[in-house]
Parts: C-alpha cells; structure tokens; sequence
C-alpha cells in the first residue's frame, strides 16, 4: 500500500502542539514508517510539494499572509485537521480580539505603525473547511495518535467529547467545585488532559475548551455564589480558549 | 555588483525565521528576519491576576514553557517577599532538568544533529536512526520528569508561587533512578563522539553572559556575570539591556550598554559552560578533559558539544535531587500579595529568560517586560552571518544558503520565544516593505 502523506503546518502559536507529534517519542519511527512525512518544517528540510492526504494544522489565523497561506494548504490536503487549542478557537492570541489592537501594539512596540496583523485572531475553520478538530492546549499525544491511527483505519476517530467532569469521577478525584468550593471549569470543559489539574489539587482551567451544551451561565452562578466577582468570571473563561467559551456562551441565550 | 540572496523559511529550527543577505561592491548586509506573526503577550498580561501569569507564559513556548513558568513564579515571590523551603527550591530545580533535558536532546539529535550527517531530517538516513534513537529515548526521561512533577511534558500545570498545587511522592521518584543512571552513563560517552563532529573553525571573541551561583551551576538563582568583567544583579543587568525595534524583522533585538556603546552577546549553553564550568561534577569534567575539551569555547558552532555537556549534567543533577530528597512541610508558602515591582531572570534551556513584572494592590499586572534568550542573541548571530558571507562571498548562493542554515541553527534559536514579534521586512531607509513570503515552497 503506498503511504499516506502528511503535512504539518504552523500558524500563529508555541509550537507545542507540533512538539506534541515529536514527543511521540517510542511511536515516532513507526509514523514516519507508517507515513510519508511530506511537509514539517520544524523537523525536516523537505520542502512541500504535490498533493498531501492530511494536514496537520497548528496555529492560529493573524496575519494577512496567514489567510491566504491556510487557502492554499487547504487546496493540497484530502484531510484536513486543526491540533490544538489555537487552530481549533483562535488561541491566547484571541485576546486581542476583545481589545484595542493599537493599544496592544503601541505596548510591546516602540514603532507600531510596521507591525503587520490582524485585530483578530480567528480559529481555522473562520477560513477553510476543517474535516476533524482536536482541542487542547496543547493537544494530547494519545489523541494526536488515535487520530493518526484512525486515518489509517479508516475510521472515526474515538475522542469523546463528555465534561471532564466524567473523567473526573471515575477516577475517583474529590471533586474539587462541591468540596473546596473552587472555581473549576471541569463541568463545562472537554475530557481529553487525563484530567490533568484535578490530579494535582488545582482547578481546570480549560485547555480543551467548552464542551458541547455547556451550560456556563450555571456555572458562573456557582462560582460566584461562592464570592468570586463578575469580573474574575470573565476571566476565567478569557484563556486558552477565549472565543471558543464567549461562543458558547452566546449560544446558551440569555441567562 | 549586487546580489542578494534569501531563506524564506528555515527547517529544523522552532518557530519561523528567515534571512536575507545583500552583497553590494564587497559589503555585506545581513538581516535575520523573524516573521513569526506576534501574539501581544505583554499587552494581554496587563490587567490580568498574578496567580495565572504563569499559565500564560507557559504558553509563548512550546519548548521552554517551564522557563517561562520559573522567571514568572520567582518575579512575584520576590514582590511578596516569599522564600521557599529548601526542597520545593530542589523540586523546581527537578523539573527545569527534566526541560533542560527535553530541550536539549531535541537540539541535539533531531534538530543540528541532522546538519553534521547530511540528512535532511533525523529519520531520513538510515545510518543516523540509532544516533536519533538514542536521542528519543533521553528526550523521553525529559518528559517523564516533567509529567511526574507537572502532569505533562508541555505546559505543565503543578508549578505555582509559593511552591507546587502538590509535590510527588518519594517512591515515585526514586523509580526514575534506574533510567536516569543509564542515561546518564550513556550521555557521558555522547560528548565523546560530539566533540568528534566536524566543525567550522570559527574561533570569534564574544561576550558570554549568564547566572551564576555559588553554590550551584545556574538554574534558578544568581548574579549575571560575563567573561567582557559584568558582575551585577538581575535587576542591575536588566537595565543594561537595551531591546531595539528593528524594520526588517522581528523579535525586538536586545543590546547590552556597556561603556558607553552597545554590544551583542551570547547567552546559553556556550555561556554557561564557559563560565561555570567549576560547578560541573568532576565526572564530567575529566570526561571533557579526556575528549580535549579546552574551555572557554569561543566557536558558536560548537553549541552542541556544550549542550551535551548540560545534558550530562542534568542527569546527574536529576539523580542528585532525587537521591537528596526529603519532603517538605507544605506543598506551598503562605503569603498575601502586594504591589510591587521586581525583575528575575532564570537559565532557561537557550540562555537567560528574563521577567519584570509591576503589580497594583489587588495583585494585577499593570506592566510587564519578558526579554527571551533568542532576541539577546539575534544581534550576534547577524554579526556572524555576515562575517560569514563575507570571507566566502566568491561561492555559490546554494553553498552560502545551507551553510547559512547551519549557524542560525547552532544557535537553537527559538523563534516562538520570541515575544514580541514584527511580521515584515522593509529596507533600512524605510521604504514600503516588501511582504516575506512564508510560502514553503
């Protein structure tokens, strides 16, 4: 059977969803046994040519260049498949989004006039057609790899997508929201970190991103029944996944 | 006579940059451009709670997320006035080994490692696989450390100020003793065949700067030190730093102003081995000296050779910490916050990482500065390129290009780390500047 090429692709981002792929580690020669690595700039000088069957596409959309870059990926790839917090919802970046992008530039930048960027930073699917998203920030290596492993199976790949919460209990974790009264995003956030904070006596601060039909208001109410302000609120969900929360948010109706 | 050459877009280096050289009657010019497009972290740090800077920054790098936590946490421990107990001090010192670690071996062996074998990539060679191998296994003992103690290799989540949301237990990590001692062993016998590499002969002078710390090889404490005679504190170097905005690219490039003008430097590995080397267990050091390790190296080529020393000592700093390890009190300090203003700088895996961050009376950010390794050194790796391109301007651009690949990539820079980051290139009058194409074709 001739292998499936790959592509991987970078935008706006840490370049950790990337590194997810490369800390496959014990996996990683089997990938690229199993496929043929036609694109990775960050591992591999081979420059991109021809027709690829999936792409891998980390980063967010923020600049100009960046717009019509993700068009023509989009026009080489079968498959296409944003990793990561910042190609599925726009990133930390997205902050921008929210405020004033001069006010931004003029505070990191001496002469903000030739900073070339956009006010917003959009996730791709604001672009192009995304044939499977994979959330987190950064996204697991375990997902990355069913994902991998269901392309070439043919198949769906087997990623849920229930509250971290479902995680949570069957791992059998004191539930941080009803027994410290802490603020945790687990009821309205996606299972897929392993449930990762909860583990280590933190609260969830969202790196996979709102769950299907989560109902934030509820929870909002919740936290700040237990003193947190409006403010504070607002800035819980204002991370990782800032636009994917707001979105969601806006879908529930008012509250 | 004019020719210009251009590399829209380097492999094997993290995040995106690009050069372009001009060869106009004999004289060189060359700018390093970085066309990562910015992400505004200081402007969107503003405002926001001291408690989830550290979140944030994780975030500017994939690679170095725990430098980023570690000149965070340490900034406003020194605005609360914080002093953490003895083994939560180890624990941090743990898990920057663990990314030293990672991000060393991901250097090493799947990023420059390639340029000295001729691959294009670390699988595409048959006869590099084992050497790769090798490299994927110590990368892996990298993010088992960082897992065990922060839940996963990259953006670990467990480092906070004050200490950690909770510390490992001691059977848990005595369990990494048997991995860490072989790797350990076998890292001993890959600085002697690094140093066998070829290398450019490229002796240049430069000034190499770092922490430095009686009591330990520089991690997460010190005074910043130089061999050029800087003996300061981190504040007191901070504001001999001098970030420029500069048209063609970029990250902001930074400066050291030093009697009276401003020079470029070096920070990272090179800097670090050359100036405390002392600190290195004498294992080590009689490794080197067997390998003809002469110190201090004053050939950037020869990062990797430094680099593999570090990695080296990070395993056997690892076993050390682990075998030392006594559980403390609490898993955090108390304090109350306060506002304040206060700098920190720590060795993250490519050099000084440095912080400063003002807070208001609620414990909000209202200003903050994060100078990454990669723009400190972007200065000097410009100066070299075009010592470079001068002394081989008769050869061909296709030997130039590759050649030019290489020394930006011993420098390992890290082009996402670079925060504050210009989209552009225009030439040095000002004209409209013309769009980089990133198309990777």
């Amino acid at each position: 059977m001739k292998r499936p090429r790959i592509g991987v692709f970078k935008f706006t981002s840490c370049d950790g969803c990337q590194l997810s792929l490369l800390n496959l580690e014990d996996e990683l020669l089997d990938f690229v046994g199993l496929f043929q690595v036609a694109y990775f700039r960050e591992a591999t000088d081979r420059p991109l040519r021809g027709h690829l069957d999936i792409a891998l596409v980390e980063g967010s959309v923020s600049t100009e260049r960046q717009r019509s870059h993700v068009v023509a990926v989009r026009e080489r790839t079968r498959y296409l498949v944003t990793v990561g917090a910042c190609a599925t919802s726009g990133g930390l970046q997205a902050l921008r989004n929210w405020a004033d992008i001069d006010d931004y530039k003029n505070a990191v930048y001496p002469s903000p006039a030739i900073i070339e960027t956009l006010p917003c930073s959009t996730p791709i699917s604001d672009h192009v057609y995304v044939d499977y998203e994979l959330w987190g920030c950064p996204v697991s290596s375990d997902e990355l790899s069913e994902t991998l492993g269901s392309f070439l199976l043919d198949k769906r790949p087997g990623i849920p997508g229930y509250s971290l919460c479902m995680e949570c209990k069957r791992k059998g974790i004191p539930c941080l929201l009803i027994a410290r009264s802490a603020p945790c995003l687990g009821p309205v956030t996606r299972a897929g970190c392993g449930v990762l904070c909860p583990s280590l006596e933190r609260p969830c601060y969202g790196c996979f991103g709102p769950k299907e039909g989560a109902n934030i208001d509820s929870l909002l109410n919740v936290f700040r029944k237990s003193g947190l302000s409006h403010h504070d609120c607002a800035l819980l969900l204002d991370k990782m996944n800032t636009s994917a929360y707001r979105k969601a948010r806006t879908r529930e109706g008012p509250p | 006579m004019k020719r210009l050459f251009k590399i829209d877009c380097l492999s094997r280096v993290e995040g995106e940059t690009g050069i372009t050289a001009e060869i106009r009657d004999g004289e060189v010019a060359v700018r390093a451009g970085v066309f990562e497009a910015p992400r505004f972290f200081e402007s969107f740090l503003r405002g926001r709670h001291y408690s989830e800077v550290a979140d944030f920054t994780a975030r500017v790098c994939g690679i170095c997320p725990v430098a980023y936590q570690m000149s965070a946490v340490h900034a406003f421990e020194r605005i609360f006035g914080i002093e953490v107990e003895e083994p939560i001090r180890e624990l941090r010192r743990l898990l920057y080994c663990g990314e030293w670690i990672e991000s060393h071996a991901l250097h090493i062996y799947l990023l420059q490692g390639p340029d000295f074998s001729g691959a294009e990539s670390a699988w595409s060679k048959r006869e590099y696989l084992p050497i790769a191998k090798r490299g994927l296994s110590f990368k892996k003992l990298g993010n088992r450390i960082l897992t065990l103690l922060g839940g996963r290799p990259i953006h670990p989540v467990s480092a906070k100020v004050g200490g950690f949301s909770k510390l490992p237990q001691k059977q848990e990590l005595l369990s990494l003793l048997p991995v860490l001692q072989q790797a350990y062993e076998e890292s001993l016998t890959e600085i002697a065949r690094v140093v066998c590499l070829p290398f450019e002969d490229n002796l240049m002078y430069m000034e190499c700067i770092s922490l430095s710390d009686p009591r330990e090889y520089p991690m997460n404490y010190g005074n910043v030190i130089s061999n050029g005679g800087v003996d300061t504190s981190m504040a007191g170097f901070l504001s001999m730093v001098r970030e420029s905005q500069v048209e063609h690219s970029t990250a902001l490039h930074s400066a050291m102003r030093k009697d009276g003008s401003e020079s470029p430097y070096l920070v990272g590995p090179i800097s670090r081995v050359n100036l405390n080397a002392e600190k290195l267990p004498a294992e080590i050091t009689t490794t080197m000296k067997k390998c003809g390790i002469s110190l201090p190296i004053m050939n950037t080529r020869m990062g990797i050779i430094a680099r593999s020393i570090e990695l080296s000592y990070t395993f056997s700093e690892a076993i050390r910490v682990i075998q030392e390890y006594e559980a403390p009190s609490r898993s955090c300090a108390d304090f109350e916050h306060r506002a304040g203003e206060a700098a920190w700088i720590t060795e993250a895996p490519r050099g000084m990482l440095m912080h400063r961050y003002e807070l208001d009376h609620g414990g909000y950010v209202k200003d903050c500065t994060l100078i990454p390794p990669t723009s400190q050194n972007l200065a000097l790796m410009e100066r070299e390129l075009r010592d470079f391109i001068q002394c081989h301007m008769d050869k061909p651009v296709e030997f130039l290009k590759k050649e030019s690949e290489k020394i930006v990539r011993s420098y390992d820079p890290c082009i996402s780390c670079s925060v504050h980051l210009v989209v552009l290139e225009g030439d040095k009058q000002g004209k409209t500047p013309e769009g980089i194409s990133s198309d990777p074709a």
